[in-house]
């Protein structure tokens, strides 16, 4: 075998090419786990928003959408009567009419963005167990409280949804009487308003659901429901299954980033075999030169894919510190919420082996070109 | 009988490609005795290359026997005419062929990796054949810091190095000045008269070809003169 101080010293050989696949790597492999990153934060978003103990009624027929799912008012006492097994604390059991809807909200800057508004009571937070208010209260009439993450679905500062400021939806000021969180769920990225308000304000008398806390997770009794009470046309789904259906919603999406990081990526593949099939043409004399003395065509393949994997492990290292700095924990808003980059060893994972395929696969043409050659053919190149 | 290095036994080799075929070397043989400085002259694509190469295990003939040593390499496969080459063969070529990115040192230490020595081994291997070639002051130099002559030194201190019976040169003072050409024949000379190596040398210049013990003049593949049988001492 040839000294790996052979390939290493190869590299510097010709440092606009180093660079060139330092960078190229580098660019490519920080590409791919921001796609991979994204994708699993979106995943990992969808599938903690939500419990299997929990079961949401809605709107028979509109089982995609709970915007457009609309529920009888009356539906709330009739389903809190009949079905067994809703938790109850301190009394009150666990079940919440909810108004969901889609709305743009302006800040008191001018700002402008749709968000997500849920308009509750309080005891919607027997069954989003998630949600903590971190300061100030829940909302009363004329007012709202936000999520940790809500200035980055409008797109804000922070101190814009501070305790105390003000929110527009169309022309009603809502004070901003509290802030909460909901860790890694969507609906951090929520305004709560209060029910009597959201519903005024939209103009309908209907909530767009109930959702119930059960005290396991076996919802049979809330099917039954649905089918004694079929004239209140409810569907039952529970709340872990519906945010899987959403993330189904969303895969195009996903499957777009990861098209994308692939094109750009075959792209810097195809521009980088160019360069190393120029640079390890001009080394087919020096190659069979090695071959004359002794060295086996493996023992020379071996030292060209090393030389190309050092390269390709460097931009690798560089996009993970890129990575490090501009995307750990990087929050980024989508339709319904907002999710968080995290750098998980998967994530690293996927870019050290992208980093080591660059190296290898990008090599492999050029390399074996380099020596397919016989012997005295290419001891007589030029 | 006298102990031949290399035996050459009716060796063809052709070239095809698409229609036409091409036979540099038909039905050649050759005995070179151990020890011997030969030097094989002939017009610009009479085979000389390609004898050169066949009898350094870099190409097989199309059909005969080349004995070197004893042994048929004529038969052996390609892997195994690359091991054999690193134990019985130094190549030295006209443009010398340097690892440019490689020190003096270390192109001649290219050799010794296939073999199992110690770093202190290589080292007085090393040391030694930068020594014989006059360069021991050169070995930290890259290439591109050496004259022509110094680097077709180098190249032959790396053909040396490992210790091997045979030395094949293809015009290795072609690109050389008088001067550097002379201390370089000397030098080919030397290695066969006091180290006991049996140098082939492909040369076109007679000057050099003088310089060799015998002289073979290959003409359409064969062999059409022999020259003289002297010169076995350096002026
Ligand atoms: N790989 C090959 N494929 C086809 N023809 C070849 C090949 N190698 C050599 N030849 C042909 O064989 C003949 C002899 O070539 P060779 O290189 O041995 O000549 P040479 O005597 O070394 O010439 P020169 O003095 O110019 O170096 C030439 O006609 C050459 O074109
Ligand atoms: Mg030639």
């Amino acid at each position: 075998m040839l000294p790996f101080t052979y390939a290493l010293r190869n590299l510097f050989r010709d440092p606009a090419r180093l660079l060139q696949t330092v960078g190229g790597s580098a660019v490519v492999v920080l590409l791919l786990i921001a796609a991979v990153a994204m994708n699993q934060g979106m995943d990992s978003v969808l599938s903690s928003s939500g419990s299997p103990r929990n079961v949401i009624l809605m709107g028979k027929g509109s089982e995609e959408s709970l915007e457009r799912s609309e529920v009888s008012i009356d539906a709330e006492s009739a389903a809190a009567t009949s079905i067994s097994g809703i938790e109850t604390k301190l009394g009150v059991a666990a079940i919440s009419g909810e108004i969901t809807y889609q709305a743009p909200i302006r800040t008191s800057s001018g700002k402008e963005e749709p968000a997500l508004l849920r308009g509750v009571l309080e005891k919607a937070l027997l069954v989003h167990t998630s949600v903590r208010l971190l300061e100030g209260t829940f909302p009363g009439p004329g007012e709202v409280m936000v999520g940790d993450l809500t200035h980055r679905k409008l797109g804000v500062e922070k101190e814009e949804l501070a305790v105390g400021q003000q929110l527009y939806f169309g022309d009603s000021a809502m004070r901003i009487s509290g802030r909460f969180t909901a860790p890694g769920t969507v609906l951090e990225s929520e305004i709560w308003f209060d029910r009597n308000d959201l519903s005024s304000l939209t103009q309908r008398d209907s909530l767009s659901s109930i959702i119930l806390r059960l005290e396991n997770t076996n919802a049979d009794d809330v099917e039954l429901f649905t089918f004694q009470r079929n004239d209140l046309e409810l569907a039952a789904i529970r709340e872990d299954k519906y945010y899987e259906k959403l993330s189904i919603f969303y895969q195009p999406i996903q499957i777009m980033t990861w098209v994308t990081a692939a094109l750009v990526g075959a792209g810097a593949v195809f521009g980088g075999l160019n360069t190393l099939y120029a640079a390890f043409a001009s080394r087919i004399k020096e190659m069979a030169t090695l071959q004359s003395i002794g060295y086996t065509r493996t023992a020379l393949f071996v030292s060209l894919i090393q030389e190309s994997v050092l390269a390709t492990l460097s931009g690798t290292l560089l996009a993970f510190v890129i990575a490090y700095f501009l995307l750990d924990g990087r929050t980024v808003p989508f339709s319904i919420g907002t999710f968080t980059l995290t750098m998980t060893p998967s994530v690293i994972f996927t870019g050290l082996i992208a980093g080591i395929l660059l190296g290898t696969i990008g090599t492999l043409p050029p390399a074996i070109r380099c020596l397919l050659p016989s012997l005295p053919k290419a001891l007589r190149s030029n | 009988m006298k102990d031949n290095l290399i035996s050459i036994k009716s060796v063809t080799k052709s070239f095809t490609k698409g229609k036409t075929t091409i036979t540099p070397l038909e039905n050649l043989s050759l005995d070179v005795p151990r020890g011997e400085f030969l030097s094989l002259m002939g017009p610009s694509g009479s085979g000389k290359t390609t004898l050169l190469n066949l009898i350094a295990g870099i190409d097989t003939p199309t059909s005969g026997e080349i004995l070197i040593n004893g042994e048929d390499i004529s038969q052996l496969s390609r892997a195994q005419l690359t091991k054999w080459r690193a134990v019985h063969v130094g190549y030295i070529f006209q443009l010398y062929h340097l690892v440019p990115i490689l020190s003096a040192y270390e192109n001649v230490e290219l050799p010794l990796l296939l073999g199992k020595y110690s770093k202190a081994e290589r080292k007085k291997k090393i040391n030694a054949a930068l020594e014989l070639v006059g360069l021991s002051d050169r070995a930290d130099h890259r290439p591109s810091e050496l004259s022509g002559g110094q680097e077709q030194r180098v190249a032959i201190a790396r053909a040396i190095v490992h210790d091997p019976d045979l030395l094949v040169a293809d015009e290795p003072t072609g690109d050389l000045d008088r001067e550097s050409a002379d201390s370089i024949l000397n030098l080919l000379n030397s290695l066969a008269k006091d180290h006991g190596k049996t140098v082939v040398m492909v040369t076109h210049d007679p000057k050099a070809s003088a310089a060799a013990h015998r002289a073979l003049q290959l003409e359409k593949g064969q062999f059409s003169s022999e020259g003289h049988l002297l010169n076995t001492s350096t002026q």
